[in-house]
């Protein structure tokens, strides 16, 4: 039997896949990024135009802020052999042709290297705290709890980063931050239910194990709902009224708990069954002995 | 119980107490990306060099930078190691809007030249134009040596071409002469040894300037003929001599350094994102009580003491640590109002599941909390598991937004198990003649 979430972690999978992957921000590729405020509406096309013709591999993104800033987000390449005050001069030079009512807020240049550090350092963390979570659960719960536990967060993971990819929003440090945050939360939702069945499984031993989740799931619904509406709203004042700068930290953490949320109800638990019948059928085998119903 | 109750209630006022003169004594220090500034991350190009060598290169090109930035007047930019690679550094310079100047002053390199000395001294550069027909002839050029703690220094007309350069130095060292005095002693590479052989055999007695950053640093007089090794006089302490080695030895180094991570934030832009991080945290709060108030009624409040709390507690823990308060930090903190929350909606669903299956109101606030425990415990343990690995392998400012996630998680604890424990103890005893909870459902 396929079950309706395994088609839907696919679908993430080959939504983030197909297209052209995730776009990774100069934070994780090295470049140069510079936030200019505008007087009126920003012409995002013109400037565009202006600075391609200086730089190489330049985007340009106007401030997606609800509060009324003009705010655009330009950033580039870093052309060999180029000093840093170099580049933001060819910048500001090519805003100038444009217009002269506007002004550099911020700018910042990051070189190749220390955008590769900061992949290998987010591998490491996020491998380092998945298997950490996962011998945590282990110990606390069952080996299957924690292998549940944490295909529902790489699901998660995947499902907002390729969320992300289609509304081509690009990862930076601070999505960073939020995708590892969303980790947490996740697994938070998801142990919450598995304590739950942990508790049930004690009390109602002789019931099935499916009946002794969906009771659990069904005992701790309002919490989840009412959680993760309460953590939605603040990610969603971020989203609001956190400005330019917070925007796709906001964002992420926006889609990730509406996603983990669904996982830890729908992704989580029927792995944790399907271990669970998988482990029984195979006991049952070994012992020679006809399968029976999960106790 | 009444009299436990009380203590319980006198100890949360004084941690309360405590808390707010902390933040009052001790107030957060703004981020850069919040008071604005230039922030340079500089990786030297070191190779083969073990962690030892590698750790004292990185300490001394630290030492010359910060003399280089305190002669540029900015003495309150701290130089730290940064990485994990041990070879970058961090500087940061809260204030400063054009990072041009400063990136200039960093990566020049410490440059070590030895002139002959043509004639001199004299004491201004007027003096030594005069002697020489006013101008200086093309194949010499003036230097000055590096002014005296008074303020003096003196012109010496050398030899435009170097006889060494900072390439050629291969160590440089302290040492003691047979006067037992302190001297810097150094050694030449292969190649430009036999150079300076020739040189100083055919110059016994002349003088020659030591001349670091286009500064002259010492005028030695030629003694002998020197192949690879020698030593320069005249330190008045070995802490000079010791200076003067360690400025040899940064020549001697493949001293390039590299600007890997340039950031400059106008002040304008800091305000503005300190503006909308405060606005986005009051929308939230607001929003998280007033569904609060409505779900859950006096409960509701009770969750909210707890977080206005928990958010005294952070913010003077964070405080205490000398933390310093960034942009992902403030959104950090807003995060944990909706997480901190979560502890709270756990224990009061729980409370009313054991209400429904008719327990007493003291009853089902017993079992709900302790219940709820074990539960809180897990989430709050894997939490602060997988912020450990954040800490460990994060950069500076994933490792602030872990730490003060792990602190919330800590103060959060404490105020949704104990404090909100204590708070729904007095309503029990204030309304004890009924036996209901006011937890927004119908009974």
């Amino acid at each position: 039997m396929v079950h309706p979430a395994v088609i839907h972690s696919n679908s993430g999978w080959i939504r983030q896949y197909s297209g052209a992957g995730p776009l990774y921000s100069v934070d994780f590729k090295g470049g140069v990024e510079m936030e200019v405020q505008w007087e009126g509406t920003p012409p995002v096309e013109p400037i565009r135009t202006a600075v391609s013709s200086r730089l190489p591999g330049v985007s340009v993104v106007a401030a997606h802020d609800l509060t009324g800033s003009n705010e655009v987000l330009i950033s580039a390449e870093l052309p060999d052999e180029q000093k840093s005050t170099a580049v933001r001069q060819m910048i500001d030079q090519a805003l100038s042709t444009i217009t002269t009512r506007y002004s550099i807020r911020s700018f910042e240049v990051i070189g190749p290297q220390i955008g590769e550090d900061l992949r290998h350092q987010a591998i490491m963390a996020a491998a380092g705290a998945s298997g950490g979570m996962l011998l945590y659960l282990s110990y606390r719960f069952r080996p299957a709890y924690g292998v549940a536990a944490v295909v529902a967060m790489l699901h998660d993971a995947m499902i907002t980063l390729g969320f992300l990819s289609l509304l081509h929003q690009a990862i930076s440090l601070t999505v960073l931050a939020a995708l590892l945050t969303l980790i947490g939360y996740s697994m938070n939702d998801t142990i919450v239910v598995f304590d739950r069945i942990r508790e049930n499984r004690r009390m109602y031993g002789n019931e099935p194990l499916a009946a002794i989740i969906n009771r659990s799931i069904n005992q701790t619904l309002s919490r989840t709902v009412l959680t993760s509406g309460l953590t939605l709203l603040t990610a969603l004042s971020l989203l609001l009224f956190g400005g330019q700068v917070l925007y796709g930290f906001s964002l992420t953490l926006v889609i990730g708990i509406v996603v983990g949320t669904f996982s830890s109800i729908f992704i989580a638990s029927p792995i944790l069954l399907g271990w669970e019948h998988g482990h029984a059928k195979w006991r049952a085998s070994r012992a020679s002995l006809p399968a029976g119903g999960v106790r | 119980m009444n009299r436990a109750l009380i203590r319980k209630t006198l100890f949360i006022l004084a941690i309360v107490l405590v808390s707010t003169l902390a933040i009052l004594w001790m107030p957060l220090r703004l981020g850069l990306d919040l008071r604005g500034g230039v922030s340079l991350i500089l990786r030297l190009k070191i190779q083969d060099a073990s962690p030892q060598q590698q750790h004292e290169v990185l300490e001394q090109t630290r030492q010359i930078l910060e003399r280089r930035i305190n002669a540029f007047g900015l003495s309150e930019a701290p130089i730290q190691p940064y990485g994990s690679q041990g070879n970058e550094l961090l500087v940061q310079f809260p204030g400063v809007s054009d990072s041009s100047r400063i990136e200039k002053l960093l990566q020049r390199q410490g440059v070590l030249e030895w002139y002959s000395v043509e004639d001199g001294p004299y004491t201004n550069r007027e003096e030594a134009m005069a002697q020489h027909g006013r101008s200086v002839p093309s194949n010499r050029k003036l230097l000055q040596t590096r002014p005296r703690p008074d303020g003096e220094s003196r012109w010496y007309l050398v030899d435009s071409q170097p006889i060494i350069r900072g390439a050629d130095l291969r160590d440089a060292h302290v040492a003691v002469d047979a006067m037992e005095q302190p001297v810097t002693a150094f050694t030449l590479t292969r190649d430009a040894a036999g150079r300076f052989e020739r040189y100083t055999q055919a110059n016994i007695g002349q003088r020659s300037a030591i001349v670091l950053d286009g500064e002259i640093l010492s005028v030695p007089v030629i003694e002998a003929a020197i192949r690879d090794s020698g030593q320069i006089r005249g330190a008045r302490s070995s802490e000079e001599a010791e200076d003067l080695a360690v400025n040899l030895r940064s020549g001697a180094l493949p001293a390039a350094i590299e600007i890997v991570h340039e950031m400059t934030v106008e002040s304008s832009l800091g305000a503005d994102s300190i503006h909308q991080g405060l606005r986005a945290g009051a929308a939230g709060l607001a929003a998280v009580v007033a569904v609060m108030l409505l779900y859950y009624h006096w409960a509701g409040a009770n969750a909210a003491l707890a977080l206005l709390m928990n958010g005294v507690l952070l913010i003077a823990l964070l405080s205490c640590f000398g933390a310093v308060l960034t942009l992902p930090g403030i959104a950090g903190a807003v995060l944990t109002i909706g997480m901190a929350v979560d502890s709270n909606v756990l224990i009061f669903e729980r409370i009313r599941e054991e209400l429904r299956a008719g327990k007493s109101a003291g009853a089902a606030l017993a079992a709900g909390f302790s219940k709820a425990f074990g539960t809180l415990i897990d989430t709050h343990v894997t939490t602060v598991v997988s912020c450990a690995f954040l800490f460990f392998f994060g950069t500076p400012a994933i490792k602030g937004f872990a730490a003060t996630l792990v602190i919330g998680l800590m103060t959060n604890l404490f105020t949704s198990v104990f404090v909100s424990r204590v708070a729904f103890d007095w309503e029990l005893l204030r309304q004890r003649q009924r036996t209901t909870l006011s937890i927004g459902m119908a009974r």
